[in-house]
């Protein structure tokens, strides 16, 4: 008994624990912010919010039944007539159970089905280029620091130009490139137009084919801005104190090389977690030109025919998403910095 | 100060940007004088007019515009050679080869060459294999076209007269007629070609430039701002308003700024979506990092000697704040700003793509630019001058800007050097 | 007479700057410290003893740069050695450097001892990460720092342990020459205490051979060196034992510099506290003639045109003024230099 109870105790006042405990909860608090967000930004705007956005779908649908059944649904499952505060909780309990509304467009389609499908599209696209773009990105960046010489000169420069570039800006260059003059890949969709999803050799093969360009050019994308960010850590490292004095206790270069790109690594996970959210709103439009069937072309979609609820939704989902990767991130963070654990015992 | 301004100068980089980011500002500002008119006029009737420049062919069979003679040498060949272009010229090299004719021995570049073989094996009624009779008319056609490409005839031009109902002769123009080009009253000169819209490209491109830039300016102003007071504060005052403005600035950091502007943007509508109005947005999602970074300084220097004797001498907390820690955390701030107009400017970008930008039909933007480009599919149909130059201005002017604030971090952050 | 341990020769070493232009922080310094011995290096701030520290370790990485001179370390001269031979025959294990912010010294990432085990290796060491740990273990037990440090992380050591650790660590493999920038500066006054004793210790049970200790704080040197030499703008001004360099300096510079500490013995209360007035010569451009000459009350003309050597006094002093000995002395009428009535 005693001694559980002091394993409980160990393990409630570890360090790892108590940073684990404080990111949870930080998770938590900004889920709920989103939520909250999504709810309220919307019915800031004057007027019934309902009625704008009947208007604005109006000349798409002639169908004048359609139009009531659409307006009545949305006013029993939103319950537009009751207060604010109802309404809030009807919305939170809706999103309990999975259910974001029915799209306008596509009515009376669910807006959860049409996100389930375009997720993974996005999802598969986005975090192995996020991640793949990091990790070159970095290893450009160290080297480049550390050589400061030829290679930091061209790559410098390369690489401020390429982070200026939006990733559409990126996917558009790559596909009149490779996809229209060279002819080496497919410039639209997923995946080959003559086919239907399911489960074959032929379609996966096509969905790769169909990967390269926007896979490549979020990678680049993310290559430019995390390599600026890398080589300036890494010159901050190699300022550093222990440098020195690793060099004067005789460590061979390569060792502190090693060193080096470890310490300027984890500021550059933190560095991913501040701009996961920046880079998923590019790759989304860059999912765009190339028609890619992902969030960010069903986003476009949703926002030309009008439909709110799908727009709301995604945009919560997307959130959803990025709130997620920072916390992993964090996670991850906290696992590979030693001096997280130490921190929390001050 | 004057020495931090003299290595600014010295910085390569800083330099660099500094004149890109100018040159475009400049471009802003003496284009239009020189090319006065509304960037937003359609003036052609096609998509998509390729750059070059153009003269009105009308004005140039003006009978008042003096016609000179001159034989020029190649002239009549560089002629011939352009009313057989290089797809004729690739289905008669098809067609000899379908009848036997070695492949090494056609070359569709050597035009004599290619019309030698083909006056030697071209036969009407050879007939072969799995050529349609569509097929076949088409070569019969061509070879018509191949037979009387050497017959250079004079052109004749005649007017209609409405009374007569008739068509009376004019003036007949020879191969060797030439005319002055500056004797043509209608010349445009459209550099960059034209939009969907017939809209001059280049006209447009810096119209749009500059209304982006304003974008930029606005937005970074209000982020600036609103990042400073709050960054001062919340350094400066600590305690529980620390706290709070930490909370809300902590949350927007992971909380994506642009699922924000996406919402707003919507909510505000189509006749809402002012220039002013995008730029506000924008600014009012963009004042975290600029707080953080302020907030972060003024804790640093909350403690420093000079601060601490203000404090003691009795001086007032907005006198402290302008007179001891303002001018400290100004690099820090300008830098800022300086991001925040290139970021600024990248969303509207964003924005405009996912069709959410600045009203069409007030203004240009570059974002607008890019969409209207995209949704006429520019990139698809060939036409680069519609969105690469607008592109590769987008990048200049965060290049530019990203170089400026690196130079400026180095000046100011002196851990950066080398 | 002791062996000589390190042998100094007309040292001379530069900083380029990011303008390219050269700082001469270093410029033809020659000294000996014999076995046993340590000797204190003082001087403001800028002066270039940190720069000295640096450059004594034979092992130049931009800005410094090496111009000319020889270091002799137990007779073997490794200023020709090729950058490699002294990374791992001479640094660690002939002279070893304890940084002046030895709070940063260590990587903040890896656990104290993962890096000994690295400085091991990197000199070639064959022994078993076992026998490296037994080794560390026991240095680390005889200089009354706690085994377990071995297995933390620099976070995770309060200042004065974080120096101690690094001083274990850079006498891990029994250097020649320790040299020491400022160990204690940054530390309370416990902590400094615990460090002096350490390095006595450290000489004491013979680890180290000699010591080189850099302070800006005189009473310190007082109490852990031997020998005293003050530098300024890059040069020896003046060396000898550190009752002759506290109680008797006889350089302008020396003796102002003196002047500006407390000696609590001394009947404190009546004695007026002298700056010497003036900013050192910038290193840029080095003045010709005595570099102090700008700021001595004493010079004449002579002395801002004609260069000044560094002259051997009796009994192992020195000193670099162009008046000879007995002239200096005349000067102080009150056996203190006054650089304040200006």
């Amino acid at each position: 008994m005693d001694e559980s109870r002091s394993t409980y105790k160990k393990i409630v006042h570890s360090g790892y624990f108590k940073y684990y405990r404080k990111k949870t909860l930080w998770f938590l608090a900004t889920l709920v912010a989103a939520v909250i967000l999504n709810f309220v930004l919307p019915r800031l705007m004057p007027g019934d919010p309902l009625a704008a956005i009947m208007a604005r779908l109006a000349p798409g649908i002639q169908d004048t039944e359609a139009l009531r059944r659409i307006y009545e649904h949305y006013m029993v499952q939103f319950g537009l007539d009751r207060p604010v505060i109802q309404q809030f909780f009807i919305y939170v309990g809706n999103l309990f159970r999975g259910d974001l509304g029915l799209s306008f467009s596509r009515f009376p389609r669910p807006v959860s089905e049409i996100i389930m499908s375009a997720m993974p599209w996005t999802i598969g696209l986005q975090l192995p280029a996020i991640i793949v773009g990091w990790f070159i990105g970095n290893i450009l960046g160290a080297i480049a620091a550390y050589s400061r010489n030829g290679f930091d000169r061209v790559l410098m420069p390369t690489a401020l130009f390429v982070s200026g570039i939006p990733a559409f800006g990126m996917a558009i260059i790559l596909l009149t490139v490779f996809g229209l003059n060279l002819g080496w890949f497919p410039i639209a969709g997923g995946y080959g137009i003559h086919l239907l999803p399911h489960l074959s050799w032929q379609f996966i093969g096509s969905i790769i084919y169909h990967y390269h360009l926007p896979f490549m050019s979020i990678v680049l994308i993310a290559i430019g801005g995390q390599a600026l960010g890398m080589r300036s850590m890494s010159i901050y490292e190699l300022n550093a104190d222990y440098v020195r004095y690793s060099r004067f206790m005789g460590i061979k270069d390569r060792t502190i090389v090693r060193y080096i790109f470890r310490n300027a690594m984890l500021p550059q996970v933190t560095g991913l977690a501040l701009s996961i959210g920046t880079m998923m709103g590019g790759a989304l439009v860059a999912e765009i030109i190339f028609g890619y069937p992902g969030l960010g072309t069903t986003l476009l979609r949703a926002i030309r025919e009008g439909d709110y609820p799908l727009i709301s939704g995604i945009t919560l989902v997307i959130t959803i998403m990025v709130l997620i990767a920072v916390f992993l991130l964090e996670i991850i963070y906290g696992l590979i910095d030693p001096r997280v654990k130490a921190a929390q015992f001050e | 100060m004057r020495n931090q301004f003299r290595q600014l100068i010295r910085s390569g980089k800083f330099m660099t940007g500094f004149i890109i980011f100018n040159a475009l500002v400049l471009l802003t500002i003496f284009y239009p004088i020189f090319n006065p008119g509304n960037p937003l006029a359609m003036i052609g009737f096609d998509s998509f007019i390729p750059p070059g420049t153009y003269f009105s062919l009308y004005d140039s069979v003006n009978p008042n515009i003096h016609v000179y003679t001159l034989r020029i040498p190649g002239a009549d060949e560089a002629r011939i050679q352009s009313l057989l272009p290089m797809d004729e010229r690739e289905a008669m090299g098809e067609w000899l080869i379908r009848e036997g004719v070695p492949k090494e021995q056609i070359n569709i570049e050597d035009f004599t060459g290619l019309l030698e073989l083909w006056f030697a094996h071209y036969n009407p009624d050879i007939r072969i294999d799995g050529m349609t009779i569509a097929d076949r008319r088409f070569y019969q056609r061509l070879n018509a076209k191949v037979e009387g490409i050497f017959d250079i005839v004079d052109i004749h031009l005649y007017t209609y007269n409405n009374e007569t109902e008739e068509y009376e002769f004019q003036a007949a123009i020879s191969s060797e007629d030439y005319i002055r080009l500056r004797d043509v009253v209608n010349i445009v000169r459209l550099p960059l070609g034209t939009d969907n819209f017939g809209m001059d490209m280049m006209r447009k491109l810096v119209s749009a430039i500059g209304t982006s830039l304003l974008i930029g300016l606005i937005a970074g102003s209000i982020a600036t701002v609103i990042g400073l007071i709050l960054g001062l504060v919340a350094g400066y005052v600590g305690g529980i308003i620390d706290e709070i403005i930490m909370f809300f600035s902590n949350l927007f950091t992971v909380i994506p700024g642009f699922v924000l502007l996406i919402l707003i943007s919507y909510s505000i509508g189509q006749a809402g979506r002012s220039v002013t109005v995008i730029g506000i947005v924008i600014g009012l999602t963009a004042w975290v990092w600029t707080t953080r970074s302020v907030r972060s300084q003024v804790l640093s220097l909350r403690h420093r000697d000079h601060v601490s004797l203000s404090k003691l001498s009795g001086h007032s907390m907005p006198r402290i704040i302008i007179k001891d820690i303002l001018p400290y955390i100004a690099s820090y701030v300008v830098m800022a700003f300086i991001l925040q107009i290139s970021t600024a400017i990248l969303a509207e970008a964003g924005l405009s793509m996912l069709g959410l930008g600045p009203r069409t039909t007030d203004v240009a933007t570059l974002g607008l630019m890019m969409n209207w480009a995209m949704v006429y599919s520019a990139h698809l149909t060939g036409a680069w001058w519609a969105y690469y130059p607008v592109l590769l201005v987008i990048a200049l002017i965060s290049f530019s800007l990203n170089l400026m604030n690196t130079g400026l971090d180095q000046v100011f952050n002196p851990q950066l050097r080398n | 007479m002791n062996k000589t341990i390190l042998e100094v020769n007309g040292l001379s070493t530069k900083y380029i700057t990011r303008f390219r232009e050269d700082v001469y922080a270093v410029r033809n310094v020659s000294f000996k410290v014999e076995e046993g011995h340590s000797l204190g290096i003082a001087g403001e701030s800028g002066c270039g003893k940190s720069t000295l520290a640096l450059s004594l370790m034979g092992y130049y990485f931009a800005p410094l740069h090496y111009i000319s001179g020889d270091i002799i370390i137990n007779g073997k001269n490794i200023s020709g050695l090729k950058p490699d031979q002294v990374r791992k025959n001479v640094l660690g294990t002939e002279i070893a450097y304890i940084p002046q912010a030895a709070m940063n010294a260590l990587n903040p990432t890896r656990k104290v001892i993962r890096f000994i085990e690295d400085v091991m290796y990197a000199h070639g060491s064959k022994m078993s990460k076992k026998e490296i740990y037994d080794l560390a273990r026991e240095r680390f037990e005889i200089l009354n720092l706690p085994a377990d440090t071995l297995h933390k992380f620099s976070v995770e050591l309060s200042g004065g342990m974080k120096q101690r650790t690094v001083i274990a660590i850079s006498t891990i493999l029994s250097p020649k020459v320790l040299i020491a920038d400022e160990p204690s500066s940054a530390l309370d006054v416990s902590s400094q205490k615990m460090v002096i004793k350490m390095l006595h210790d450290l000489m004491d049970l013979g680890f180290i051979k000699a010591m080189l200790f850099i302070t800006h704080e005189l009473p310190l040197l007082y109490n852990v060196t031997d020998d005293i030499m003050v530098m300024y703008a890059g040069q020896i001004v003046e060396k000898g034992s550190k009752d002759q360099m506290i109680f008797d300096p006889i350089h302008p510079y020396s003796k102002g510099l003196m002047g500006s500490i407390l000696v609590p013995e001394d009947g404190t209360r009546n004695i007026k506290l002298t700056a010497i007035p003036g900013t050192p010569p910038n290193l840029k451009n080095p003045p010709t003639g005595c570099s102090f000459a700008e700021r001595c009350k004493y010079a004449t003309s002579r002395c801002k045109v004609y260069d000044v050597e560094y002259t051997e006094l009796e009994g192992g002093r020195g000193s670099r003024c162009l008046k000879p000995e007995h002239e200096l002395r005349g000067l102080y009428d009150d056996g203190k230099v006054d650089f304040s009535n200006e």
